[in-house]
């Protein structure tokens, strides 16, 4: 070998690392933006969450420089192996951090951990490559040129985070693409450099693994979230799931968590108070001896949760379709926090069965039936406004029982209101309709129906409520000309009336 | 289900599923057109299923007549022969009127005719009967049972009945794929033109003035049970020109419209414009006449396992005395009453059994086979050759238009569509089974039946998965299982002339008071109402004459 011939060779693998060292640079910026962006989606909290986790990663990065005075040789060995370990942990990070969102009680542990490992493995990368190129390079180029090309890095990744990488590709496949890059730097160093021979084959092996892990998780990031979604919702979307009922998502904002099911709004954290007291109180104030209560749908635990108020209350049936959303609403903290551990109260009872199927073979009987359907929007939920099903309600009500059915929206879908209210009429109830404002949902309806009208509006509330009191329960049984009643039709299982009416009505409110 | 054989085409489907799977990742990125090349039959391997069918193979001794000689006798008073809703009905009948020395004989491994039904753990769902229109105040005898059974609860101020709303087939029924859209309702609409809508128009209207003609005699001029339409020679001539020929003669040129009447026949008779009476084809829109107190006239009653319930209330109300897999293969008068032979199947052994009246429930082609030396002038009705099949889905796929109905018609495509079997479930599962009806209209139905029963299980699901790809992209990936039927003898055909011909009245003649005749065949049309009627009619022949 010539020394012209030598010459170029090493500095086509100088190029070589100080292309790593910028490719490396940009990854490891993108993982630190994924993880922050993606607590603060979680989470909330922007500026804190983006500091803490800024630090951890930075404090990483420190741990993961000083260990690397431990590898004493095989430096490039230990390159590689280490270039593997990032991109596989960087690039599952947000994958695993929105899968587990729904399951992990301490989710903060497992983001501070694989920000902690992301960091110390980014961190050994920079003084291992700095002591390969040593033997190439005085000092004073060597620092020169890495830094200048890691500092490159982390400006491009600071411009294609916001964006490209975000608005084109969503936080998951962002994340993957880049353990994707990384990984497959890994590849290039292994094969470009004559040292890596003795462990090429075992490598490659890892190597191949590794990207093969990634690109599957690349193409069914949508299983987790469609990212087409994400840019569906207003805000943006932390929880994505499909279940063998329905999709499940919630979004949030610096001010609310909201859950979506199938697309329809279900609550807003803002002020679902003012739904679920509205939905509770009125009827179960007048109630004081009730002592069982049964909720039909309403797997969130917010119904619950007001119910709980009432010490009187001793046995709780919560009968909601999906585990999935029980399981939701009873395992992570943030939502946890909103229904107050409703769900894990040693009242409670949650029956993940159908409802009409469930209230038909009950030969339980209840105070208290709230019923939490979403709203009418197809035939096999119109089945639940049914006479058929409110027929079946006779038998588990208790004498001087009270049920109350959210009923959707009286002012956008009037017929729909008064269908329902005629329909527990024609099923041989008495009825109350009220109706209450709730911002993110706008004028929203109820109607209890009871077989005697035992019906009182001046009982004690429970302390504390923020939207009910005595007189906002007066206030609620007044319905203006506009929303007032009107002649309709009975919803039967033969005609489904009830889901024409809502379709006609709501038509006009979906873009 | 007879003797089901699990197929598996010797592979492993979900190991090739998963590598095909892994493969197809790789060509994601590289992907320029989204579509595939698909081999059907190879695209469907990960569907299990089996066939499935009447006990043809009993049923076919008959023809060779080779049977052990008798080890044992049996003493009734009267035998029933054929356990469908006809033999069950007559049976039901004779107990409630106090003969409860009534034994019956069923060919299969299960009473029910072509009203039996299957299940899985998704659902249980129909093999071939499936639903019921709402019967004629008039028709007492059928009204009482449906009050017996719980099908009507109760009777309104007026007398009509309140039927029992679980029953009643639930909203949305029909919807038919017309033009690549799914509209709501089974009359083409969607896409079509002034014409077709206007001949649609005068069509209904005047099948709606037959709904309420009155013939010469007093009678209306079509009715159920079919015995009771009115003799005015005006309507019966109908029957003499074909359905096709009746609409050409009246000016019904829309292809539109056509298909839909042909449908028709093909749904409830499993016959063509061609093969159908002008009379039948008028009778499926003018009879149904019933009224409820709860429901419009044109509403039916219908269960998730189809007429098995219908079945299964007949059964209930006379449970005892029903024997199954005995093949009736001779019977000759005697002095006191009638010698019958009858072969088990399950025991392979042979009984005499000396009964004082025998009621033969069982089709023609059967029972010119078993009368033996008795002089029987069998009507030589056609019979319509039917493939249903029960398909599994992990879930229904979403379709643009309206949406997932009862019934679903496919515009254009031989078979007559899909019946949704969880559609009357209350509770909301994930997972659904549809069953999909073909009836074989050739001209050449011995030539069909042989064919039909010929072609291989792949045939069957491949026909089935193509005819629901087609509105339905995509949904051979929801299907996990497709069992098939074949019917060989489906039902009856009112082909022209039969109905209204001395032939039929001829072969409803009981011989010597003795022996009784009754079936769907000796109608015309099959249906339960029919079936019903017969039994009814003869138990109360056979009563009178006691």
């Amino acid at each position: 070998m010539d020394r012209t011939a030598a010459d170029s060779g090493l500095r086509r693998d100088q190029n070589i690392l100080l292309f790593s060292v910028f490719a490396i640079a940009t990854c490891g910026l993108v993982y630190e933006l994924v993880a922050g962006t993606l607590a603060s989606y979680l989470m909330g909290d922007s500026v804190t969450q983006f500091s803490t986790i800024i630090g951890t990663y930075l404090f990483s990065m420190g741990v993961g420089s000083w260990l690397s005075r431990y590898i004493e040789d095989h430096l490039l060995r230990w390159f590689i192996l280490i270039e593997v370990l990032v991109g596989v942990v960087g690039g599952c990070s947000a994958p695993l951090l929105f899968l587990l969102f729904e399951h992990i009680a301490s989710f903060r542990i497992i983001l501070y951990s694989l920000v902690g490992i992301t960091g110390i493995l980014v961190g050994l990368e920079i003084p291992i490559l700095m002591r390969i190129l040593k033997a190439n390079l005085a000092f004073k180029e060597l620092v020169a040129r890495v830094f200048t090309f890691d500092y490159i890095g982390a400006l491009i990744a600071s411009l294609i985070f916001p964006l490209v990488l975000v608005p084109y590709l969503g936080l998951i496949r962002a994340s993957l693409l880049f353990g994707i890059i990384n990984v497959s730097i890994a590849g290039l160093l292994l094969y470009r450099f004559d040292e890596a021979k003795p462990f090429r084959r075992s490598f490659s092996v890892t190597i191949v693994a590794s990207v093969m892990l990634l690109l599957v998780a690349f193409v069914y990031a949508d299983r987790i979230m469609t990212f087409s979604e994400t840019l569906a919702f207003q805000d943006r979307v932390i929880f994505a799931k499909n279940t063998p009922y329905q999709r499940i998502v919630l979004t949030r904002n610096n001010r609310e968590l909201r859950l979506f099911l199938n697309g329809n709004l279900q609550f807003s954290s803002a002020d679902e108070y003012r739904y679920h007291e509205a939905l509770v109180h009125p009827a179960l104030h007048s109630l004081p001896h009730a002592q069982k209560v049964l909720i039909l749908g309403g797997g969130d635990g917010l119904a619950a949760r007001e119910i709980l108020k009432y010490p009187n209350i001793d046995s709780i049936t919560l009968v909601d379709l999906d585990p999935a959303m029980t399981r939701f609403f009873s395992s992570n903290t943030m939502l946890r926090r909103l229904n107050h551990d409703a769900l894990l109260s040693p009242k409670l009872h949650v029956v993940n069965s159908d409802a009409f199927n469930w209230v038909k073979n009950s030969h339980d009987s209840f105070d208290l039936v709230v019923i939490d359907f979403p709203d009418p929007a197809n035939y096999s939920i119109g089945k639940l406004y049914s006479s058929a099903f409110y027929e079946e309600l006779h038998h588990i009500l208790r004498e001087r029982g009270i049920i109350v059915v959210q009923s959707t929206s009286p002012y956008v879908a009037r017929k729909s209101y008064w269908c329902i209210a005629h329909t527990l009429q024609a099923s041989g109830f008495i009825t109350v309709p009220y109706h209450a404002y709730v911002p993110s949902f706008g004028e929203w309806g109820y109607i209890m129906a009871m077989e005697q009208y035992t019906w009182r509006t001046d009982n004690p509330l429970p302390t504390g409520l923020r939207y009910i009191s005595n007189a906002t329960i007066k206030d609620m049984l007044y319905f203006p000309p506009d929303m007032s009643e009107l002649p309709t039709g009975i919803n039967k299982l033969n005609n489904q009336a009830l889901v024409n009416y809502f379709e006609d009505e709501w038509a006009p409110y979906i873009h | 289900m007879n003797g089901p054989h699990t197929y598996t085409d010797g592979h492993q489907p979900a190991r090739r599923t998963f590598l095909k799977q892994i493969a197809s990742l790789f060509a994601v990125p590289f992907a320029v057109s989204p579509i595939a090349a698909c081999n059907t039959s190879t695209d469907n391997r990960h569907i299990t299923g089996s066939m499935a069918g009447a006990n043809a193979a009993t049923g076919h001794l008959l023809r060779t007549g080779n049977f052990p000689a008798a080890t044992k006798t049996l003493d009734t008073e009267i035998l029933i022969v054929g356990g469908g809703a006809t033999g069950l009905s007559a049976k039901r009948w004779l107990e409630q009127h106090g003969q409860n020395n009534v034994l019956l004989l069923e060919l299969d491994k299960q009473p029910g005719g072509n009203s039996v039904a299957g299940a899985n753990s998704v659902s249980a769902y129909p093999w071939g009967a499936h639903y019921m229109t709402l019967p004629d105040t008039t028709n007492t005898d059928l009204i009482s049972f449906l009050r017996s059974a719980g099908i009507i609860t109760s009777f309104d101020s007026n007398g009509l009945p309140v039927y029992n709303e679980y029953y009643l087939c639930h909203d949305p029924e029909e919807r038919l794929y017309i033009n690549g859209h799914w509209q709501e309702g089974l009359v083409p609409r969607f896409g079509t033109g002034s014409t077709d809508r206007l001949q649609t128009e005068r069509f209904l209207k005047e099948t709606e003035r037959l709904k309420h003609a009155v013939g010469n005699d007093g009678q209306p001029c079509f009715a159920i049970p079919l015995d009771t339409s009115s003799a005015d020679e005006e309507y019966r001539r109908l029957d003499n020109i074909t359905f096709d020929q009746y609409l050409t003669e009246n000016g019904y040129t829309s292809r539109y419209l056509r298909w839909y009447l042909e449908y028709c026949c093909k749904d409830d008779y499993g016959s063509t414009l061609h093969q159908t009476s002008a009379w039948a084809g008028l009778h499926y829109f003018a009879s149904r006449k019933g009224r409820a107190a709860n429901a419009l006239s044109s509403a039916v009653l219908t269960w998730p396992e189809g007429n098995a319930f219908l079945i299964n209330a007949l059964k209930h109300q006379a449970p005892d005395n029903v024997r199954t897999n005995m093949l009736v293969h001779n019977l000759e008068l005697t002095a006191g009453g009638v010698l019958v032979q009858c072969y088990n199947a399950a025991s392979r052994s042979c009984t005499t059994i000396r009964a004082r009246k025998v009621l033969l429930c069982t089709p023609q082609y059967i029972t010119k086979r078993i009368v033996g030396t008795l002089q029987y002038p069998a009507s030589a009705p056609s019979y319509a050759p039917w493939v249903v099949a029960n398909v599994t889905l992990d879930r229904f796929p979403a379709s643009s238009g309206f949406p997932l109905c009862w019934d679903n018609v496919i515009y254009g495509q031989e078979s007559v569509g899909y019946v949704n079997a969880r559609h009357q479930n209350l509770g909301h599962l994930p997972g659904s089974v549809v069953t999909y009806y073909l009836p074989v209209t050739g001209d050449d139905t011995l030539a069909s039946r042989r064919s039909i029963r010929e072609l291989p299980y792949t045939h069957w699901r491949d026909r089935v998965v193509q005819d629901l790809e087609f509105a339905h992209p995509g949904i051979r990936h929801r299907i996990t299982n497709i069992d098939v039927w074949i019917w060989g003898h489906g039902m009856v055909r009112p082909s022209p002339g039969y109905i209204w011909s001395n032939a039929r009245q001829a072969a409803r003649q009981p011989i010597d008071n003795r022996v009784f005749f009754a079936h769907t065949d000796l109608s015309g049309i099959s249906v339960f109402e029919e079936a019903f009627f017969q039994g009814v009619e003869a138990a109360k022949k056979i009563l009178q004459t006691s």
